[in-house]
């Protein structure tokens, strides 16, 4: 899982795919939770398996099944679900200067969740142009079929796993915070980015603390490009910050 | 699950692909339009902001522990601090994030 390059295009997929096994260690544990939440609430494993495959959206997911279960009308189900996942829209614009010319690429979007954003977005301008589309189905693929695999695990056998390892449900979701992390150490490039940076991380985890999970990743990605617009330290080398650190 | 059922279920699935996909057209568009040598320079700066603050904005949300106690505290506190030394000395995706996990684990293991 080094950050050089893959050699060859085949090998890209094998790269994309155990550059995202990090990311397993996060998923497996939610979408077992997935399963086993969405039958609790009387859905059958194909139909939670199906709600995983089509909606794939980990947080909007559970907020489907919970409304559904509370018998609210399905317009709202509907809106609610959309609007959590309109944070989504800034990722593919993020990724787009990267991606080839491929009539893949807006069919592979179904996979940009937060993680495998995250992950692209520090990866790609490091691939070369031939490797990118490789490298980006391999690790979207694995993460998708993860999260179907621990959504149908979840919904059969979900209430004896978390009995049996329940301490590994809580281990392994810090797979997530430390994959972040390493995507996100590398931008603190200057005190300007570091501020704005530093604030969205304080500020999206205490959003989370006052239980505004659903508005915390924007909310605090605002906050963050605030601060980053409105402080600034004098050093004209930094008012090259945002364009600078879009080349790293 | 009922046929009204399933239809939200594929208008959630067909909205938040669209939520994912139309911006991405939306911006090869705007790169193809200005045909600039340097892609970077087409995009909209507030939205090369948003990119970065994004990942930071995950990170803060994925520190809150499953149970958020005092042990699960620490032990995210020195999964952080494993993580960012191995990241430090390899510079790689996987040691760092093997080597915070295992930290994390450990102290819950051993206080939890």
């Amino acid at each position: 899982m080094n950050l050089q390059a893959a050699s060859s295009p085949s090998r890209a997929w094998l790269t994309g795919m155990s550059e995202a096994v990090p990311l397993l260690g996060g998923y497996v544990p939610v979408a077992i939770s997935f399963g086993l939440i969405a039958t609790q609430a009387g859905f059958s494993a194909w139909e939670a398996v199906a709600i995983s495959t089509l909606i794939y959206a980990g947080a909007s997911q559970f907020l489907f099944v919970g409304m559904v279960a509370a018998g609210a009308p399905l317009w709202l189900v509907v809106a609610m679900t959309l609007l959590i996942n309109l944070r989504h829209v800034v990722y593919a614009p993020n990724l787009a200067p990267w991606l080839t010319p491929s009539r893949l690429w807006p069919w592979l979007m179904h996979g940009l969740t937060d993680q495998i954003f995250a992950l692209a977005h520090a990866r790609l301008p490091q691939l070369p142009a031939a490797q990118r589309l490789g490298w980006y189905t391999g690790a979207a693929l694995l993460a998708w079929l993860s999260w179907i695999g621990g959504t149908a695990l979840g919904a059969l056998v979900g209430g004896e796993l978390v009995a049996r390892w329940a301490l590994m449900g809580e281990i392994l979701p810090f797979a997530l915070p430390a994959l972040f992390l390493v995507l996100v150490a590398p931008r603190f490039t200057s005190r300007r980015w570091s501020l704005a940076l530093g604030l969205t991380i304080l500020s999206a985890l205490l959003l989370t603390l006052l239980g505004l999970t659903n508005v915390a990743i924007p909310l605090a990605a605002v906050c963050g490009a605030l601060c980053f617009q409105l402080v600034k330290f004098g050093h004209t080398a930094e008012r090259k910050d945002a364009q600078g650190e879009r080349h790293e | 699950m009922s046929n009204a059922l399933w239809i939200a279920v594929l208008a959630s699935a067909a909205g938040t692909l669209l939520i994912r996909l139309l911006p991405l057209l939306w911006m090869q568009r705007r790169l193809a339009r200005q045909a600039s040598d340097d892609r970077l320079e087409a995009m909209p700066q507030w939205l090369s902001l948003l990119g970065p603050l994004m990942i930071a904005a995950l990170f803060g949300v994925s520190l809150m522990p499953v149970t958020p106690d005092a042990v699960s505290w620490l032990a995210t506190a020195i999964g952080v601090l494993a993580t960012l030394a191995v990241w430090w000395y390899k510079r790689t995706l996987g040691w760092p994030v093997a080597a915070g996990v295992a930290a994390y684990g450990a102290v819950m293991m051993l206080l939890g």
